[in-house]
């Protein structure tokens, strides 16, 4: 084969490619292969462009069957990232099957920690916390401004973290997993835990009803009052706290959590505990 | 207050597109047309009341605030809260005579939305319909993949999952919402608001917002100091009244000195971290269902 010329993917390909994550990585999602399928439809632009022969670009597609699933706006780092590598692949360049694979499944992990907490946990309930504001009355602005804000955000964010990948290539690891990624999966997560702190403290409440009344009917023990007196708060950030070590080191699925919470409702209602005190 | 099969129809394509393998991709479908608050605007113009219908998608994205799916962990899948739950808490509001923006009308739409996204698992039967559905699909994406028939792979992804969105997500909506309206009023009556089952529900309501931050606390957390973070954040909207962006702002200083404090201690030792390896492993559990 004639080598002299570097093989480069096109700008016209590369978007190709962006706009096929974009929209594709989990529409056709199952349990077993969650975003394989994103993945494959993202990279195909590219092995087509880089590879003439057939088998070349079998060989490469193949490459690509392997299980990915990450969090998919943040993740979009990856898919650009994998798109420098199968052009230094097709240069003959030192990397093989192997080396895409293994940092495919060494990136997958952190950076799904850091977009869950970024995107998910900060990003996401900070704008629709002002946007509530906004509706506050029945008004549809809010609304629109969550589509819009979001969307953008959305869109340049990914487009952004594709093209960056893409530059940076295999540097982008040291970056996302060395010491300079802990230290800022450290300070995202810093802020990632403060967001979804004020996010609990604002959005979340439980409240008890139950109170201890003497014998004209006046009450003489508040509980709800007294445990806010404590520590504002106090109950709603012990059910957040109990929720999270029956997941994390009880290893209760998010499901069976959410049964256990009907359940003590239904025994808090029956007990006194709970009353939201509604009417039509 | 009827819906008609136009409007259910209308309806069951937006669910398609917005549930969380969606077929309007994550970004559009799950994060905006999914989000309770975008699906009040949408039924709101759909059924043409938009007043109830913002005021029935903000209460009902009150519940569902965090109740996001970091890594697929949870399959409350809001495509039934957003596109059945608010149509049918609207009609209800409607068949109760009730200001849109009153309190009780948003107290309705809430045991409305954890009723039938949650509670009644509509959400979470769709979301596994859907999900296993696909793997027909992907078998033939798979089959494809070995013959080398590669420009299939874009009917796989984009096309065929249509039809599991027909089944799972359009007619499911499509009949429920239709045929949900009397059975709105009938429930009403075999549910009094201040009986035991309807207090349990809104109870369940208030609670379930809990496990979303637990999950996202399950992201973050690996020891007992990492919820220190948390219960600053927790303080200063609770104690101080701070809002969400202050929260922001206040916490950007603190990753900044995180940040810089991380990177000169590296730089300091100028040894390879040992710990990366077992962090990589531990997330990667995470992201395994």
């Amino acid at each position: 084969m004639d080598n002299t010329e570097k093989k480069t993917i096109s700008r016209k390909t590369l978007n190709k490619s962006f706009h096929h994550w974009f929209y594709g990585h989990l529409t056709v999602f199952s349990q077993e292969h969650m975003q394989t399928f994103g993945y494959l439809t993202s990279m195909l632009p590219i092995v087509e462009e880089l590879y003439d022969n057939k088998e070349d670009q079998e060989k490469a597609m193949k490459t690509y069957t392997a299980f990915f699933n990450t969090e998919p706006q943040l993740g979009t780092v990856i898919v650009g990232v994998t798109a420098s590598l199968e052009e230094a692949r097709a240069n003959h360049g030192n990397v093989d099957d192997t080396t895409i694979n293994g940092l495919r499944a060494g990136l997958m992990g952190p950076i799904a920690g850091i977009g869950d907490s970024l995107v998910v946990g900060t990003l996401i309930p900070v704008i629709l916390g002002i946007a509530l504001g906004m509706s506050d009355g029945g008004s549809p602005l809010g609304a629109i401004f969550y589509i819009i804000v979001w969307n953008l955000l959305g869109y340049f964010g990914m487009r952004f973290a594709y093209f960056k990948g893409y530059e940076l290539g295999d540097k982008a690891v040291g970056i996302l997993v060395g010491a300079q990624g802990k230290a800022i999966r450290r300070a995202i997560a810093t802020v990632g835990g403060m967001v979804v702190g004020g996010v609990a403290a604002t959005w979340v409440t439980v409240k008890t009803s139950f109170k201890l009344t003497n014998s004209s009917g006046k009450a003489y023990l508040v509980l709800q009052d007294k445990l806010d007196s404590v520590y504002p708060g106090l109950l709603t950030a012990l059910f957040i706290v109990a929720c999270w070590w029956l997941m994390a080191k009880k290893n209760i699925s998010p499901i069976k959590v959410m049964l256990i919470l009907v359940v003590v409702a239904l025994i808090g209602v029956l007990l006194g505990f709970f009353n939201p005190g509604l009417s039509y | 207050m009827t819906i008609s099969w136009i409007q259910a129809s209308i309806l069951g394509i937006f669910a398609s597109l917005s549930s969380m393998p969606g077929m309007a991709g994550s970004t559009i479908g799950n994060y905006t047309l999914g989000r309770p608050l975008v699906g009040g605007l949408v039924c709101g113009l759909v059924l043409g009341d938009l007043k109830t219908g913002i005021a029935a998608g903000v209460a009902m994205q009150l519940v569902y605030i965090a109740l996001v799916t970091p890594g697929g962990t949870v399959s409350a899948d809001l495509r039934a809260v957003s596109y059945i739950g608010i149509p049918l808490a609207m009609v209800a509001i409607h068949s109760q005579g009730l200001a849109a923006t009153s309190t009780n009308a948003a107290d309705l739409a809430k045991s409305m939305g954890t009723l039938v996204g949650t509670v009644g698992t509509v959400g979470t039967v769709l979301f596994y319909g859907t999900a296993t559905m696909n793997l027909v699909w992907q078998h033939i994406g798979w089959r494809a993949v070995e013959k080398g028939d590669f420009k299939k792979l874009y009917a796989v992804d984009w096309g065929y999952p249509w039809i599991s969105h027909f089944i799972f997500s359009f007619i499911p909506t499509l009949l429920m919402t239709h045929f949900g309206s009397s059975a709105v009023t009938a429930l009403k009556t075999a549910l009094p608001m201040d009986g035991i089952p309807m207090k349990t529900l809104f109870t369940v309501g208030a609670l379930l917002p809990c496990v979303g931050i637990a999950i996202l606390l399950k992201q973050i957390v690996d020891s007992p100091l990492d919820f220190i973070p948390f219960f600053v954040g927790f303080t200063f909207a609770a104690s101080l009244h701070l809002n969400l962006v202050s929260v922001t702002v206040v916490s950007l200083i603190f990753a900044m000195i995180f940040y810089k404090l991380d990177m000169a201690i590296s730089t300091n030792r100028q040894a390879v971290p040992s710990g990366t390896t077992s962090t990589i492993d531990d997330d990667e559990e995470d992201e395994d269902i």
